[in-house]
């Protein structure tokens, strides 16, 4: 746990900025070796996988896609818009665990990541709900999160649909962690180190 | 004379996360004056635009400056080649910026030999990040490498200095001459060139043992 001492976590914002970001850097890293692991073990040739692009769940909740629109943003809505794209994942991670299944060959040690992410997913909510209490009291969190209808593709049929469905959701995890981890980074900096490192 | 061979693009890179540039290799120009356009679309929407800038990035190439630069997203791009015969296009290339943080090499790495306060001398190594990159606001992370190797060795000696841009390396040999380079990396990315090498003999009567 973020705080093993239980509730009264007296824990400065860097400490418990340093504690995400080691978790968030080991998320996204996890994220990359599934995606080339899948791509490895199931892509049919170069270019197979380029059909199965298309819009990541998440894509509803809007980003800053570079340093400057970042530097745009409020630190406290900034922390609830990273709180809100891991929360989008959390229900995802979940059926992703179950229908590895699914897939053919042996998806055991895909499935083993995706535990194993889904659990510093927890670890890492529970963290940024800690950071941003600190980085605003009043801080008003709406529960909001990107709502996710890929089920049924992830139950296909048909394998090569099946095959896509996967590739999208690997390739939006690893999309979705790297800019948690980017934006920690970031926002490590601003606040608590005044925007300069 | 005949239409222009295919062309390939065959690498895409960005220093600093915040911008990035694409090159090609022509293909054979069919003994014809031939011309080159970039023309790419963005994952999610329909527009073709146009290569924004084909000077910056030298001979062949299209830099997009931040501007134009938009990480977590996916352009598709090609290249045609176009004279008077006809016009080829190289295959598709699918570039997400997140992916191809390659930083140029750290600069102005010096080299000293100090003394520790119990008389122990060793070499001191400092350096600054690379140009253009701003490592102040975390937007971009580096870690770095150094490595190092007596003038007449062949094998270097590696040394990993997470995020500082200094090193203190103890046990040289006196009166040896040694090469030293630096390199680093983005928190998720590839590793740098090497720096230039950089030199420095030992004194003879340094006392390096420790």
């Amino acid at each position: 746990p973020f705080c093993p001492n239980g509730a009264s976590c007296r824990v400065s914002l860097r400490e418990l900025f340093d504690r995400a970001i080691i978790v968030s850097h080991y998320i996204h890293s996890l994220s990359s070796e599934m995606f080339q692991e899948f791509d490895a073990q199931y892509s049919q040739g170069p270019g197979f996988f380029t059909q199965a692009i298309s819009m990541c769940h998440t894509a509803s909740i809007s980003t800053p896609a570079g340093k400057e629109q970042a530097q745009q943003i409020h630190q406290k809505d900034f922390v609830i818009l990273v709180i809100h794209l891991l929360r989008s994942w959390t229900e995802p991670l979940n059926h992703l665990i179950t229908e590895t299944s699914r897939l053919p060959k042996d998806p055991h040690a895909l499935r083993a990541k995706a535990v194993e992410i889904q659990q510093q997913n927890q670890r890492l909510l529970e963290g940024l709900d800690k950071i941003g209490k600190l980085v605003d009291p009043e801080i008003t969190d709406n529960g909001d999160y990107a709502v996710w209808l890929g089920l049924p593709a992830l139950q296909s049929n048909d394998v090569e649909s099946l095959l896509f469905a996967f590739h999208n959701m690997f390739r939006c995890l690893r999309r979705d962690t790297h800019k948690v981890d980017n934006y920690l980074k970031f926002l490590k900096c601003q606040i608590a180190y005044d925007g300069s490192c | 004379a005949s239409p222009p061979g295919k062309p390939v693009i065959v690498k895409c890179r960005s220093p600093e996360k915040e911008t990035f540039t694409c090159w090609w290799k022509p293909g054979s120009n069919g003994g014809l004056p031939t011309n080159y356009t970039l023309t790419y679309y963005k994952e999610g929407e329909n527009i073709i635009y146009e290569c924004p800038d084909y000077t910056t990035g030298g001979p062949n190439s299209c830099f997009f400056s931040r501007k134009y630069t938009t990480i977590w997203t996916i352009y598709v791009m090609r290249v045609n080649a176009t004279n008077k015969m006809g016009n080829t296009a190289s295959d598709v290339r699918f570039v997400d910026v997140t992916y191809i943080v390659e930083p140029n090499a750290p600069q102005n790495v010096t080299l000293e030999i100090k003394k520790s306060q119990d008389r122990e001398a060793y070499l001191w190594i400092k350096w600054l990040a690379p140009t253009l990159v701003d490592t102040r606001s975390g937007w971009l992370i580096l870690q770095y490498e150094i490595r190092l190797k007596p003038e007449k060795a062949t094998e270097w000696e590696t040394h990993y200095a997470g995020h500082q841009t200094n090193f203190k390396i103890l046990n040289l040999s006196p009166g040896q001459k040694y090469f030293v380079q630096v390199r680093c990396k983005p928190d998720h990315g590839f590793w740098s060139q090497w720096s230039q090498e950089k030199s420095i003999k030992i004194p003879g009567d340094a006392n390096m043992n420790v």
